[in-house]
């Protein structure tokens, strides 16, 4: 637990301070219902905790981009500790120390792009939630990597490629890029498999597959 | 609406409006999973309830009152 700092969880922080006080002070007063108490009853009940959970949802939603609250999940504790680490050279850890990935990695890499990308990342993190709180509840980190895959792993190459435009004439020019380009467009071939860039998260997966 | 039951209906607003505030603020302080969506679930709707159930009383109060109005017009009339 920490102190927020941002400008809107303080913003909402003052308003529910503020609608707090209106509250209490109603319940200890018990003011008559004329119009004065009503409009700071509006104000207390309506304006104030309504401008409080604006901030606080925004100020929520951002949160819900940090590794650590990915992390906050104990099947992401390594995932988590992998990329805290400045030694590692895995791709998450590598793209974690990029400031354009920082603090947000997990989400810059595993988030839907498109017109909707954030809704849809979001309605998919809902079931990781529901698949922590139930079938992966109890399950402990070695058992959980022999059953923990990505959904759509074919999506993957579409997030590397976000920046890894695969157009630019010097990517073009190494010779394993220009041969499996329709392959990687088609998501038959991972950018980030064994036999190229290497696994993103190399410690995790079933022993046959962890890098060594 | 009788006075006393409005009271006690407001009061049950404020106090359901206090907890979702708590809930609210709650993630704030707590960044993670189960923090966060007990925010924007429960705390979205306690919160709603209270401000729903102080509609309530002002719409049945203002009610109340022109109802009264029309009333004593009616006897000022007649």
């Amino acid at each position: 637990m920490s102190l927020p700092t941002s400008p809107l969880a303080i913003i909402a922080l003052g308003l529910a301070l503020l609608s707090a006080i209106i509250q209490v002070a109603y319940l200890i007063l018990r003011p008559p219902l004329v119009r004065v108490t009503k409009l700071w009853l509006l104000v207390g009940l309506g304006i104030l905790p309504i401008g409080a959970a604006f901030a606080g949802n925004v100020q929520g939603f951002e949160a819900t981009k940090e590794r650590a609250f990915c992390g906050s999940c104990h099947l992401m504790s390594l995932h988590q500790q992998d990329s805290d680490n400045l030694a590692s050279l895995s791709l998450a850890s590598r793209h974690a120390r990029n400031p354009f990935f920082g603090n947000e990695n997990c989400y810059v890499c595993h988030a839907d792009y498109g017109m909707f990308g954030t809704i849809v990342t979001k309605a998919g993190g809902m079931r990781h939630v529901w698949m922590n709180l139930t079938a992966y509840r109890g399950v402990s980190l070695d058992e959980a990597q022999t059953t923990i895959h990505l959904r759509e792993p074919w999506k993957m190459n579409g997030n590397c490629m976000q920046c890894h435009s695969t157009l630019d004439e010097l990517w073009l020019k190494v010779p394993d890029h220009r041969s499996s380009l329709s392959d990687l467009h088609a998501g038959r071939i991972g950018c980030a498999s064994a036999g190229c860039h290497g696994l993103a998260h190399p410690f995790f997966g079933p022993p046959s597959q962890r890098a060594r | 609406m009788a006075t006393r039951r409005a009271h006690r209906v407001l009061v049950a607003s404020c106090i359901c409006a206090l907890v979702a505030l708590a809930l609210m603020t709650w993630q704030l302080f707590d960044p993670r999973v189960f923090p966060v969506i007990v925010a924007m679930s429960v705390g979205q709707v306690l919160g709603t309830a209270s401000f729903v159930a102080y509609l309530y009383v002002v719409i049945v109060d203002l009610r109340a009152h022109q109802r009264a109005e029309k009333e004593s017009r009616k006897i000022g009339v007649g």
